[in-house]
């Protein structure tokens, strides 16, 4: 059931009960839960609200007072946070009930979600493949039925690209307009709160509630919120959309190329402008590295504070200094200490400029150019990734190439801060989902919603999700 | 051989919020270890800094006060490093873009006067507390993300004297603003002094020393002082400065190596990306700077010249802000202001040592100090009776009441005093006598004996003359 029939249906407790049970039953089966959290309690105290009764999951970044969260590290095994995020204050006082907390790439850093502490999450089409990261347990646990409503985050496109591999909706709004107070941060000037759902009209439902200026982020947007569920419009005619040409040139998955067709031609038909335009060459090679470079060096900022001094996984030392390293050194896996030495070097004074101040520069090009095409735009469309979610063993073995053009350029939306979302586009090899994602104009989530579902009538997939067994 | 010294200082000053620089934490001081604080000032994963507004409204007093020039455009940085005292493992400050740059204090030593130069003020967090014991380190995290301002002054200063001028000067702005509780033995304003030697008139900067965590201004000017004379001494001797933190040790009167600088530690600054740049708003800036008060300078040419002080009495009075303020409320009903000062200084500062009470905790209301020294203009008692009033006011008491009580009444009727005086004179012939024969002191003893008959409520001055008016026509 989706977010809307449940509100519908109106039984709370059994919508809850269920979802709380289903998790249990699928977690040998895809590992996408870290903790769970036995909603008896919360089912006392459901509040009146426009999700009440609805079972949601958080990716396990998102604090919850008294309840363990660790981001997936080891360093935060036995966390538990002194205060909510404020989303959860949100979700919880419009009645949402909070079942799960999820796995996710070690401090939301990577896109597989192999790197999170308690092992792998397994993609419910198919459990040899991964689920995409950092949000990846939150993309299974929708892709599954468990819950119609889950928490993720995204800095490069950590909720859109589990997205696209587990055939549901991820929705990533405008930079500012969920709070990130509370989240455990990736890179601040990238991160982004988001969340899945496995139709357009719950993802506008949700957004609802989600949204909203907080005065404890001071990049908080202080906008109104705009009832997208009822805004959204499928009438899209003379709407334009841009497809940029060489993001499709880096692709060569001809079936992903074919579903991508199909929803370009649904779009003419319900009577939109679609122009192919080309994205400057050598800015669209410069994201990846561009990227890096940021997310690295706010990263390992970002990160300083788990020295063990105050909370997490302390180890034992002579002094405060050795705790520090001790605790660091034995908590952080080696690709997350990888990706903080990076971050420092291109931080040290001598290099500063030559790195993290030249990526910010890069960066202002990038979305300058981007923004030069949907300025006479509704939206950007493109398929969300060129192949369906590789196979846990090729990953591991490194048989597949993660810095592609064609699997990584929905950073973009990162680096512009503008409300992108991924939404099943289809199925390659008969049964693997592959997504497609939309990226409108800065607060304009609205154009998004109201593009995704008309995608949704052309492809019919609505509220598709796969029983795990 | 002669050197020019060279003096650079840099003061940290927390500000009086009630908040902290960056959360809702209270701020606190002498508060029970780690009660003030909450996530934020934790360095909690997920937390966000928010700026406090009060902070930057004192920070820009702090600014305008010294005339530097303020960009409008308020941003912050992180200050990398590792440190159990910090929270987050950075610090947030502004390193790229102070708030003010280029303003100036002027200070007085000797007479002179001295523009001292300010090179930036700065905001930014306070750390947390270590306590080193032997076997632990205990912290406390109430002092973790106090505002503070950093305050960078040019190397404009040649001496302990003049830096000890320049602290003062400072401390004095800043607690008039009201931006800061400007105690140094309890840390509110802390003093880092960069001290070094290059021959006279040579371009060429010496190799610093900084001298740090100075907890007086006296000791601000002893130790630079010595450290003077240790660099000129190994200067003398041919030797070589080395680059090194130093502190001063209380007990020897001398510097202390602490540590030497072996190359500058990188911080890796980077602009904070969790606080966008807060354009300020000119009106409230323009605000502000209307709403300042008087400062220090403003309140000693006021009092020299609507009050007629001299500039000695002046600078004793505004030394001390709420003694000027309560000088101040007692000249709203007294006549005499000189005489006015004189008591606030002496009487009033020694009563208040003695019964170890403040300005602010004193039992005398400025209206009866303004009373008691109007009936000494008026000669309604005497400066000697006003004394002994002074002694009971201390109890409370109001001194008209005092006099009425006591009978105090001076007695500056002359016909009335003519009347005693002649009276004296006809009992004692015999002083008369003495006293025409060069027996000066047979004044006093007639006079006594007047005061006696008035029962001390002549007015002295006026006996004494009338008495040698009265005795000449003998």
């Amino acid at each position: 059931m989706n977010i809307i029939e449940m509100l519908k249906d109106g039984n709370d407790q059994k919508h809850v009960v269920d979802a709380y049970e289903l998790a249990l039953k699928v977690q040998p089966s895809i590992n996408a839960v870290v903790t769970f959290i036995d909603p008896c309690k919360q089912l006392e105290e459901v509040k009146e609200g426009k999700l009440k009764g609805i079972p949601v999951a958080l990716k396990d970044n998102v604090n919850t007072k008294g309840i363990k969260t660790t981001a997936s590290s080891k360093i935060l095994e036995n966390y538990i946070p002194v205060y909510d995020a404020t989303i959860v204050k949100k979700l919880k006082d419009a009645g949402a009930v909070i079942i799960a907390k999820t796995s996710m790439d070690e401090l939301a850093m990577g896109g597989t979600n192999l790197s999170a502490a308690t092992g792998p999450v397994y993609n419910p089409y198919d459990v040899t493949r991964i689920s995409g990261g950092s949000s990846g347990g939150s993309a299974a646990v929708v892709a599954s039925g468990v819950v119609p409503l889950a928490i993720g985050s995204d800095t490069g496109d950590s909720i859109r690209k589990p997205a696209s591999f587990c055939g549901v909706v991820g929705v990533k709004p405008t930079y500012g307009r969920i709070s990130r107070y509370g989240i455990i941060p990736y890179a601040s000037s990238l991160d982004h709160v988001g969340y899945f759902t496995r139709n357009v009209k719950d993802a506008a439902l949700a957004l609802e509630v989600l949204a909203g200026y907080d005065p404890m982020d001071a990049t908080s947007s202080q906008r109104e919120v705009p009832e997208y569920s009822k805004l959204i419009n499928s009438d899209i005619t003379g709407k334009k959309v841009i497809v940029f040409k060489n993001v499709l040139n880096h692709m060569n998955n001809e079936e992903t190329l074919a579903l991508f067709q199909r929803v370009i031609d649904g779009l003419k038909t319900k009577g939109a402008i679609v122009k192919e335009v080309t994205f400057n060459e050598e800015l669209m090679k410069a994201i990846l590295p561009t990227y890096h470079v940021i997310a690295n060096c706010e990263a390992t900022a970002n990160h300083s504070n788990l020295d063990g001094i105050r909370f997490g996984n302390k180890q034992e030392g002579s002094d405060t200094f050795e705790i520090m390293c001790n605790t660091r050194s034995q908590g952080l896996s080696s690709s997350i200490r990888k990706r903080f030495v990076i971050g420092s070097y291109a931080l040290f004074e001598e290099n500063q400029e030559k790195y993290l101040k030249q990526a910010q520069r890069v960066r202002r090009m990038i979305v300058e150019e981007i923004s030069s095409y949907l300025k006479d735009a509704d939206v950007l469309i493109a398929p969300a990734s060129n192949a369906a979610a590789p196979k846990i063993a090729d990953v591991l073995a490194k048989h597949v190439e993660e810095d592609l053009v064609a699997e990584n350029h929905m950073v973009f939306a990162n680096f512009s801060g503008y409300p992108s979302m991924t939404l099943p586009m289809g199925y390659i090899h008969q049964h693997l989902p592959v997504g497609v994602n939309i990226t409108a104009n800065a607060f304009k989530e609205v154009d998004m919603f109201s593009i995704g579902s008309v995608i949704e009538e052309i492809t019919g997939l609505k509220d598709a999700y796969k029983e795990v067994k | 051989m002669e050197y020019d010294v060279v003096i650079g200082i840099e003061i940290h000053c927390e500000l009086k919020t009630k908040s902290k620089m960056f959360s809702a934490g209270l701020t606190s001081f002498g508060k029970q270890a780690n009660t003030c604080v909450n996530e934020i000032d934790l360095g909690h994963p997920g937390t966000l800094p928010t700026v406090n507004k009060e902070a930057v409204k004192k920070a820009l007093q702090a600014c305008i006060a010294l005339h530097l020039e303020i960009d409008s455009l308020v941003k912050f940085d992180r200050k990398n490093y590792y440190y159990s005292d910090l929270p987050k493992g950075f610090q947030i400050t502004q390193q790229f873009h102070p708030l003010g740059r280029h303003g100036y204090i002027t200070i007085h030593v000797d007479g002179q006067s001295k523009r001292i130069g300010i090179n930036r003020i700065h905001m930014e967090e306070d750390t947390a507390k270590q306590y080193h014991l032997d076997e632990v380190t205990l912290i406390d995290y109430n002092r973790a993300g106090t505002p503070l301002i950093e305050i960078v002054s040019e190397p404009d200063m040649t001496s302990g004297k003049e830096a000890a001028a320049y602290v003062e000067a400072l401390r004095q702005t800043l607690y008039y603003l009201g931006v800061s509780d400007v105690k140094m033995e309890e840390g509110s304003l802390r003093c880092d002094v960069n001290v070094s030697l290059k021959p006279k008139g040579s371009s060429v900067f010496g190799v610093k020393n900084e001298i740090k965590n100075l907890n007086s201004i006296s000791n601000v000017e002893k130790a630079i002082d010595y450290e003077i004379k240790r660099q000129k001494d190994i200067l003398d001797a041919g030797g070589v400065i080395e680059q090194a933190t130093r502190r001063y040790d209380e007990t020897t009167k001398t510097t202390v190596l602490m540590r030497k600088k072996e190359g500058s530690v990188d911080y890796k600054f980077f602009p904070e990306p969790n606080i966008l740049p807060i354009q300020l708003d000119p009106k409230w800036i323009e605000e502000i700077t209307n709403h300042l008060g008087e400062l220090p300078n403003a309140r000693k040419e006021r009092f020299m010249k609507d009050y007629g002080l001299s500039e000695y009495d002046a600078m004793l009075l505004i030394d001390n802000k709420e003694l000027g303020e309560y000088y101040q409320e007692v000249m709203k009903t007294c006549k005499n202001p000189k005489l006015a000062a004189n008591w606030v200084i002496g009487d009033l500062q020694a009563i208040l040592s003695k019964n170890n009470l403040t300005i602010q905790t004193t039992c005398i209301p400025s209206v009866s100090l303004a009373k008691l020294v109007n009936m000494i203009e008026d000669k309604t008692i005497s400066g000697k009776q006003a004394k002994e009033v002074f002694e009971l006011m201390v109890q409370g008491k109001d001194p008209e009441v005092i006099v009425k009580e006591k009978g105090m009444k001076q007695v500056s009727d002359e016909a009335s005093i003519l009347a005693m005086i002649n009276e004296v004179l006809d009992e004692n012939q015999q002083s008369i006598t003495d006293y025409k024969n060069g027996k000066d002191r047979a004044i006093g003893f007639l006079v006594g004996q007047v005061m006696k008959k008035s029962k001390g409520q002549a007015n002295p001055a006026m006996t004494n003359a009338l008495v040698l008016q009265e005795i000449a026509k003998r």
